[in-house]
């Protein structure tokens, strides 16, 4: 989980991250931007954090690592923002800068967490009080959701149903799965799963 | 379950346990070698797995062992998982999710009974209730931590800088005298100038909307406390989850133990008091007992240098040791109240079946409060 700092004392948590943003910035080698994504993301847990997060603009650090070729750095950073998406400021933060579509990109990624935490990322980003984000419940979202609920990886089958159950109308996933007999399958599921169609 | 692997321990990705990074630049080393990993809510879980078991017959020992960081709801042996010779594999399914996390915290690579137990996270077990129950406990605790956060900190800044909390709110008005406020103020408290900080430093405007100051007027004020802060905030908040849970279960069970039955304790030996006591001040406990004398009406008169007529054992007094805890506290001055409402009762007792006085004090009940200071002291 979150390490504990080796740095002078009175530089403090602040300085520490900001330290990590700068070398995520400036390496080159691939390890050491996974360690330190790995690290920033297993920080964005704890809700104290979060004031230094959002100055050192790690939440946009987060939803740029969202377009790497590196499987690992994506499923870091969605990680990451699964993490810290709870919280409202964040929240509107990522709503702001556009972030629900690099998310909805994420569920089709191959990698079985990069999935788990985009949905998560997904229901946690929906507003309260039932009003759903028009984009979060778009047809080719709940076609996935739908397919995703009968896959064979009970954490996956078990987030699709609670976004279909609590996240979406009765009616778009009626209509969503009206359409999909017509409509390609677009999103693939993730690599680690075999989906069983019933 | 599916098996997507013929290796020990790897029916499923987020049961492998990864090799420990050793490639770490220093001033990100932690304590313990950890391997690169990411824990999000949707990993964690309230089941836990446990690899490494020493086929032995151990499994009353292990659940007792596990059951010290929580209520287990159920637990059992899985005899179709994958295992290495002679070992067996566990499933313990804890009533919180935070019994769990620190269950596998600290038994993670422990030895037990001569093997090396391997403890992650089994949430593919979880229904689809208890997955829905989980994602709703983190964002309400999320929510709440930071609206507590912001509640105390305008408070602060409300009474201590009143002056600036005024000129910052009439700059809320226009976004950019704010947003050269809060550039002034990243600066003074990153301590240096450093250029090379794209994501720090430039802040593009379009990412500074009007709603997102109102909600964060807070942080540029908050920087600057935060950061020298920091260290200590980090210690409160970074321990809040694991100790903080595990004092409150100590804390309400003792608190049942000493409350109830209190008048009945046999009395027990001295020597465990001896060995736990804190410490007591002379001047501390003779106020105590001139004013316990005073509210008994004894009829001893008591000398002001204390020399008292005692019968009996005469024991150290309750300390009053400040936990710097509101709740603690609380709950500490409710234990003391109830131990002097016990010790006045037997006093009463005393007098009245034996003739003298006798000084007794409650050694059950000075041993259960001086066990609790004992947890309590880190």
């Amino acid at each position: 989980m979150a390490q504990k700092p080796k740095v002078d004392p009175h530089v403090g948590r602040l300085g520490y991250l900001q330290a990590l943003v700068t070398e995520f910035q400036e390496t080159q080698s691939q390890d050491a931007k996974e360690q330190v994504l790995a690290n920033l993301a297993n920080f964005a847990y704890d809700p104290s954090n979060y004031e230094y997060l959002r100055q050192l603009q790690v939440l946009d650090l987060f939803l740029d690592s969202l377009s790497e070729e590196n499987e690992t750095l994506v499923e870091f950073a969605i990680g990451g923002l699964c993490n810290l998406c709870p919280d409202r400021a964040n929240k509107e933060h990522i709503l702001h800068a556009g972030g629900v579509p690099l998310i909805i990109n994420c569920l089709s990624s191959p990698n079985e967490e990069t999935v788990l935490s985009a949905i998560t990322t997904l229901m946690h980003l929906s507003p309260p009080g039932r009003s759903f984000l028009p984009e979060l419940t778009a047809t080719p979202v709940v076609q996935c959701m739908l397919r995703f609920s009968l896959s064979a990886s009970a954490r996956l089958r078990n987030l699709a149903q609670i976004f279909l159950e609590d996240f979406c109308s009765p009616r778009q996933v009626a209509e969503a799965r009206s359409r999909q007999a017509h409509s390609a399958l677009g999103i693939p599921l993730p690599r680690s799963v075999a989906p069983r169609q019933r | 379950m599916a098996s997507s692997g013929g290796e020990l321990g790897s029916l499923f990705d987020h049961h492998v346990q990864r090799a420990v990074c050793d490639t770490r630049a220093k001033y990100r080393e932690g304590r313990r070698p950890r391997a690169v990993k990411v824990y999000t809510i949707n990993l964690e879980s309230q089941y836990l797995l446990i690899q490494g078991v020493p086929a032995v017959g151990v499994m009353k020992e292990l659940v007792e062992r596990f059951a010290l960081y929580g209520a287990i709801e159920q637990y059992n042996a899985l005899d179709e998982y994958p295992a290495e010779d002679f070992t067996e594999v566990y499933l313990i399914k804890f009533m919180n999710l935070q019994s769990a996390r620190t269950a596998k915290r600290k038994m993670d690579e422990q030895s037990f009974f001569g093997g090396l137990l391997h403890v992650c996270y089994a949430p593919e077990f979880e229904t689809v209730e208890e997955t829905r129950k989980k994602l709703q406990m983190r964002k309400a605790y999320v929510v709440k931590t930071t609206e507590n956060k912001d509640h105390y900190v305008t408070k602060k800044k409300l009474v201590t800088e009143h002056k600036d909390t005024e000129d910052f709110r009439e700059d809320l008005h226009s976004e950019m005298s704010g947003f050269c406020k809060a550039a002034e103020a990243l600066n003074t408290s990153a301590g240096n100038s450093n250029p090379y900080l794209p994501y720090s430093c430039e802040l593009p405007l379009c990412y500074f909307s009007s709603k997102c100051m109102c909600s964060s007027r807070g942080p540029v004020d908050r920087a600057s406390d935060s950061s020298k802060d920091g260290r200590n905030h980090h210690k409160t908040m970074g321990h809040y989850n694991h100790n903080d849970s595990l004092r409150k279960t100590q804390i309400n069970s003792l608190k049942n133990s000493v409350a109830c039955p209190g008048a009945q304790k046999a009395i027990t030996s001295s020597e465990a008091v001896d060995r736990f006591m804190p410490r007591t001040t002379q001047l501390q406990e003779r106020k105590r007992r001139r004013e316990d004398d005073r509210k008994l009406g004894t009829f001893l008169q008591t000398n002001p240098s204390g020399n008292e007529i005692m019968i009996g054992p005469l024991l150290p007094d309750i300390s009053k040791v400040d936990m710097h805890d509101d709740s603690l506290n609380t709950t500490a001055n409710l234990i003391r109240h109830k131990l002097k409402e016990v010790r006045l009762f037997l006093k009463n007792y005393s007098k009245t079946r034996f003739g003298y006085r006798i000084k007794w004090r409650i050694i059950c009940g000075n041993d259960s409060t001086v066990i609790f200071f004992h947890f309590l002291v880190f």
